[in-house]
């Protein structure tokens, strides 16, 4: 599942990507990543001893906690879009989305591992919205960071795999 | 100690060093041996001074022990030469006029100035580690050096020499599943100048495996149309568990030109079951991350052909044998270029 969305996640990223136009759409470009409390998204990036220590419960819980959020933005990213094609394309995924969180909370509570509790989404100014001209910006890091996330839990997985079979 | 006017140098060094710095350790201990070194522009015109002599110093020229041929002017204690290529490379010697000491030796180098460098990077290690690789599209003719640095979310990062090949460096990789990219700056300096090159790429983006090792490929006993093949992951990378490797083979008989593919995941053999009988194969693999990066090249080639059954001896029969009768068939073997002769027996009642 992670690749096929994955995959949507590229033509998506491309399209929103030329809407955004210049510089975003110039091959190499990479904005500053906004440190604000505006925009917390959940970094795939770790330390690749603490990525091969990771317990199974753990494990399961970053994913499952970094999809929660992610989703609450993209679904903000494609309310506040103007184009209709890409609000369809942004929804549509959020679906695919959706459904990937739902099989790690169901996987989870197989295994007998508690849920953690939903954490405060935080997207957006104070009344949730993303803000001009901070918003392209966000944009462009959340699609980054939900490409960095699906490649990283298809390895999450795969090593969630051979330790259950083990 | 000195005879005359000759005097005698001898320089030890302990540890490796390239000629140049070599020859600038000699130079600073005895300088009439070597010369110091003088690098200008190709197609520039050029002054070389003789030592620390007055202006109105006489003074004759050589290089490389004989006269200047090319076209050259003297003014007082310096040499002119104009518009300078390769050909005026050589060691000058000024010798000052009426006794003739020598008192001056420059060891003139035409070059360029460095332009900027290509560069390429490559994870055949990852999660471990990349290499990049430099070259100049362009020689300069002289010494030239590389100083790179490598740069990550604000942070840089520390870069290993390669002790092997001058224009390589290894770095790596801070964490894994980085949104961020990297950057890498190379910048090529020597005597006339400097030029910089800078990269930016994703981790994702320069994972390349090396080809898959030890690619076997066997006949398998009585299957005319089958081939087992096996291999091993590259040795270079160095955690197939974690970060498995997906594998792309392909093969075709040595009369065709169409290659047929296969691609399997997670699996390091895989059974042809479509070979032509009889005919020799030529087969490759390639490897990839499952997830993220490009193809390795392709493996060395192996061949091999496929099982053939051996063609049976025909036996005559003799008189004592109670074989009354039997029937005689052609029947078709593997090879199209023969048919091999079988007799069924049958007792007849």
């Amino acid at each position: 599942m992670t690749k096929y969305l994955e995959y949507q996640l590229k033509e998506i990223k491309d399209t929103y990507l030329s809407y955004l136009g210049p510089p975003f759409n110039e091959k190499d470009f990479s904005p500053p990543r906004p440190n604000t409390t505006a925009l917390s998204l959940p970094s795939a990036a770790t330390r690749l001893e603490l990525w091969r220590g990771l317990e199974n419960r753990a494990r399961l819980a970053q994913n499952q906690r970094a999809y929660s959020v992610l989703l609450a933005a993209v679904r903000e990213l494609a309310r506040s879009t103007l184009c209709p094609y890409l609000q369809t394309s942004l929804l549509h995924f959020c679906t695919g989305l959706d459904g990937l969180l739902g099989s790690i909370s169901g996987l989870m509570t197989t295994l007998g591992y508690a849920l953690p509790p939903p954490s405060a989404v935080s997207v957006g100014g104070s009344d949730g919205e993303l803000q001009e001209p901070r918003r392209d910006v966000e944009g462009f890091w959340i699609l980054r960071e939900l490409q960095s996330w699906l490649w990283r839990s298809a390895k999450d997985f795969n090593r969630l795999k051979k330790r259950l079979r083990g | 100690p000195r005879q005359g006017s000759i005097f005698y140098c001898s320089v030890i060094s302990e540890a490796e060093q390239p000629a140049v710095i070599i020859n600038a350790l000699i130079f600073r201990l005895c300088p009439f041996l070597v010369g110091r070194i003088q690098y200008e522009r190709m197609g520039s015109d050029v002054t070389m001074q003789c030592g620390s002599l007055d202006n109105d110093a006489s003074v004759s020229w050589k290089v490389n022990g004989t006269d200047i041929k090319a076209r050259h002017r003297l003014e007082g204690p310096r040499l002119l030469l104009t518009q300078v290529d390769l050909g005026h490379n050589g060691l000058y010697s000024c010798f000052q006029n009426p006794h003739g000491e020598r008192r001056d030796t420059i060891n003139l180098r035409i070059g360029t100035a460095p332009r900027e460098p290509t560069v390429t990077c490559r994870s055949n290690t990852y999660p471990k580690g990349f290499y990049c690789s430099w070259h100049q599209q362009h020689s300069t003719y002289i010494p030239t050096e590389f100083e790179v640095d490598v740069h990550h979310n604000q942070r840089a990062l520390e870069v290993q020499r390669d002790p092997v090949h001058k224009n390589r460096c290894h770095v790596r990789f801070p964490e894994v599943f980085s949104s961020f990219p990297y950057r890498v700056n190379v910048t090529a300096i020597n005597d006339l100048g400097r030029a910089s090159a800078a990269i930016s790429f994703e981790e994702s983006n320069i994972v390349k495996p090396d080809p898959p090792e030890r690619v076997v490929a066997t006949p398998i006993p009585n299957n005319v149309r089958r081939l087992e093949v096996t291999w091993n992951s590259p040795s270079t990378w160095p955690d197939v568990d974690n970060f498995p490797l997906k594998y792309f083979l392909r093969y075709r008989p040595l009369i065709r030109d169409q290659w047929q593919h296969v691609e399997l995941s997670d699996s390091t053999s895989h059974t042809i079951t479509d070979a032509y009988a009889g005919k020799e194969y030529i087969i490759q693999v390639a490897a990839k991350d499952t997830e993220i990066g490009t193809w390795s090249d392709w493996s060395v080639a192996v061949h091999a052909t496929p099982w053939i059954e051996e063609p049976k001896q025909i036996t005559s029969t003799t008189e004592a044998d109670p074989v009354i009768g039997g029937l005689i068939s052609l029947k078709p073997v593997p090879t199209a270029q023969t048919m091999a002769l079988t007799i069924t027996t049958h007792k007849i009642k």
